[in-house]
């Protein structure tokens, strides 16, 4: 089966400087070489410090920009070959779902009119129907119709984040992609929106990129985890894989720095070390050496690829480290 | 005032603008000057309004009528020699003389309704032995050096001067808006190249240019508003550059394209109402110098042509020596000139407040 999404050696890299007459002073590379493929109706959790990437490759897979290098299959068409028209068709299918859930709405359009919009541009049936349907969308986010004239500022954060799904969610796409849509929420309706998404997958069969650097939400969501460090993944698998069997030390680092509630079992900490290097001018081999406990002369020569642990196929759990399963 | 189907920001600054009473009380009487600037035939008028002759109504306003048509052609031959009457005034054919027609018809059945100024602003007053004369009870603030009534020519010039100056804003802020939204929006090469070409063209002696365009051709209304139209949109540009700039990285432009939505209707929909703030509290500030702009150059003598009425050339004519003596020739059109400055200026403030009041609140 083809999976709904698959993403092959994917680069977006950023000159800086170097424009018109300007000398070029370096490259971002926000992301560096992605690799993944989710299967359709199954969620993948992408995790990461702030800065390694994540938003980037959210935005180079939905085309928002341009890929520098690399291909992004969506159920099995290369959407670098699409232009124009090819393009708008897919847009359809696939939807975003933005972190501020207040600079991602128009400031001047009423929640009706955001969340109507894309039927509007794709020409979804008659008006009638595109009301209608804004009703049954306000109605599935958990949001009363009679709200649809007020105007975003008019909402709590929580009921924001709902108006952005209900737009994501306006055209039946299949695949959406979700960029930390809970980090900007407040603790308290952080669960009710998961939830919603969680539920929202079950009827609407949708496929889900998850954005994500909290570990708890990954470990809720997720039915496979990709750890993401400077715009590479470090390590990626199924959930209790990952979870139970960290097999990168940078995953192991981030899970200790995960407040656990229960005493017994609570890990001896051991924070990483030092701040995520820049991507301007990464380490040489392996990024993470330079902050790894468990780093050998070897860590700062080769850049270890992505190596197949355990698992076959869609269950295959891989980590790039030499020393991969050592440990911990 | 309520004004319905506006987005709440817009609202909130409609109401915060309300609140500061100077300019919204600026505005009001604008508005109101701009009103019945636009009806100054009916105001200020050598033509009658409405005449009543043998049971038929006529509205001379926008209409010649000749004298026959009145029957004034028997009184104006029979009008003393020493009237200075040219020939052909006398004959029928002659447009009616309506003052004449008003005195002559009193008592009779026959009516003529002349306007609140019965005098138009490029009609000399031959009653007058020399000009220009000081205010009287025919000219309440009496006639210039060709005997034209300047209340009158105080009223069409302001019409002149402000229709003028919004035309101008209009046309200036449109160009400026397209392109400096062009600039922001697409960035890049073109962002960079036409930046330098506006700065070159910024920094071209204006009224030098004027001068000599205005030199050679003698321009009309239009001409010469097209002629600072080229040289009033640049700096708006500066602004939309770096508001679409700014507004397009917003997550919402990003959400739309997500959609699909169009270059045009990202522009229009959703980039340009978030954008046009500098264009509202500039405008006024651009009309202000526009009209200072038209009066300078009317003054100069290189505006718009005689006789049209303009403030620049009343003003010209009061600081002509001969005149030193006529303190009401400068008054009047300077007086004018202050006022509408002013409240064109209150406005401006009263907006650029509303709309940030953080950074322009004034604390009296
Ligand atoms: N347009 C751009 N030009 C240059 N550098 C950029 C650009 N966009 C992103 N970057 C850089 O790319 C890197 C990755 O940014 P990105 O926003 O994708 O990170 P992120 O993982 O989403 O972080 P966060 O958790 O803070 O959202 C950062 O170092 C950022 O500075
Ligand atoms: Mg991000």
């Amino acid at each position: 089966m083809t999976p709904c999404l698959e993403v092959r050696d994917l680069r977006k890299h950023y000159p800086l400087g170097g424009g018109f007459l300007a000398a070029r002073r370096g490259i971002v590379r926000a992301v560096d070489g992605v690799s993944f493929a989710v299967e359709a109706g199954r969620t993948l959790v992408l995790a990461g410090e702030s800065g390694c990437g994540k938003s980037t490759l959210a935005r180079a897979i939905l085309r928002l920009e341009e890929p520098t290098s690399g291909a992004v299959l969506f159920e099995g068409r290369d959407l670098a070959t699409l232009r124009g028209r090819g393009l708008f068709a897919l847009r359809r299918r696939m939807q975003m779902i933005f972190q501020d859930p207040f600079g991602a709405l128009n400031p001047r359009m009423t929640a009706g009119e955001i969340v109507r919009e894309p039927l509007r541009v794709h020409r979804a049936g008659r008006r009638a129907a595109q009301e209608a349907r804004v009703d049954f969308l306000f109605q599935r986010v958990g949001l009363s119709p009679a709200l649809r004239d007020r105007y975003p500022h008019e909402f709590s954060g929580g009921q924001r984040q709902r108006i952005g799904i209900a737009r994501a969610l306006a055209l039946e796409p299949r695949l959406i992609v979700a960029d930390e849509p809970v980090s900007a929420l407040d603790v308290s309706v952080r669960a009710q929106i998961l939830n919603l998404l969680v539920g929202l997958q079950r009827d609407f069969g949708l496929t889900y990129l998850f954005i994500t650097h909290d570990l708890t939400v990954a470990e809720y969501v997720g039915d496979t985890v990709a750890i993401m460090y400077l715009g590479r993944i470090v390590e990626i698998g199924p959930r209790a894989a990952v979870f139970g069997r960290p097999a990168h030390p940078y995953t192991r680092a981030l899970l200790e720095a995960v407040p656990v509630a229960d005493p017994a079992r609570r890990r001896p900490r051991e924070p990483i070390r030092g701040e995520a290097p820049s991507p301007i001018n990464p380490p040489s081999g392996c990024p993470f050496h330079p902050r790894c406990p468990m780093a050998i002369d070897a860590c700062s020569a080769v850049s270890p690829p992505l190596a197949q642990l355990a698992g076959e196929g869609a269950e295959a759990h891989s980590a790039a480290c030499l020393r991969a399963g050592e440990g911990a | 005032m309520r004004l319905p189907g506006l987005d709440p920001i817009t609202r909130r600054r409609w109401r915060r603008f309300r609140a500061l009473k100077r300019g919204y009380v600026s505005l009001v009487i604008l508005l109101v000057a701009i009103g019945l600037s636009l009806a100054a035939e009916f105001i200020a008028n050598h033509r009658a309004i409405m005449v009543k002759y043998r049971g038929t109504y006529y509205f001379p306003t926008f209409r010649f009528y000749p004298k026959k048509t009145f029957g004034q052609e028997a009184a104006a031959a029979a009008a003393p020699a020493a009237a200075a009457l040219a020939e052909f005034d006398r004959s029928g054919d002659a447009e009616t003389d309506y003052r004449a027609l008003r005195a002559a018809w009193r008592g009779t059945a026959h009516r003529v309704f002349m306007p609140l100024i019965p005098y138009g602003p490029c009609e000399s007053d031959f009653d007058y032995a020399s000009w220009p004369t000081p205010p009287d009870s025919r000219h309440w603030l009496g006639t210039d050096a060709q005997g034209r009534d300047v209340l009158a020519r105080l009223l069409y010039g302001f019409r002149i001067s402000i229709f003028f100056a919004l035309g101008l804003a209009v046309a200036a802020q449109a160009f400026g808006v397209a392109v400096g939204s062009l600039q922001g929006y697409l960035g890049g090469r073109f962002d960079l190249l036409s930046q330098r070409l506006i700065e070159v063209w910024t920094t071209l002696p204006f009224l030098y240019i004027v001068i000599i365009l205005a030199a050679l051709f003698a321009p009309s209304f239009w001409m010469l508003l097209g002629i600072m139209t080229a040289f009033s949109w640049m700096r708006i540009t500066f602004y939309m550059r770096t508001e679409m700039y700014r507004e397009k990285t917003r997550a919402y432009c990003l959400a739309a394209r997500a959609i699909g939505a169009s270059h045009g209707r990202i522009v229009f929909a959703h980039l340009l109402p978030n954008c046009l703030t500098p264009v509202v509290t500039f405008t006024p500030f651009l009309v202000v110098g526009a009209i200072t702009a038209l009066a300078s150059l009317d003054y100069l003598g290189y505006g718009l042509p005689a006789p049209t009425p303009s403030w620049g050339e009343m003003i010209d004519q009061a600081l002509r020596p001969e005149n030193r003596r006529c303190l009401w020739l400068l008054l009047a059109p300077f007086a004018a000139l202050a006022a509408t400055l002013t409240l064109v200026t209150f406005v401006g403030e009263s907006i650029r407040e509303a709309f940030d009041p953080v950074r322009y609140a004034r604390y009296e």
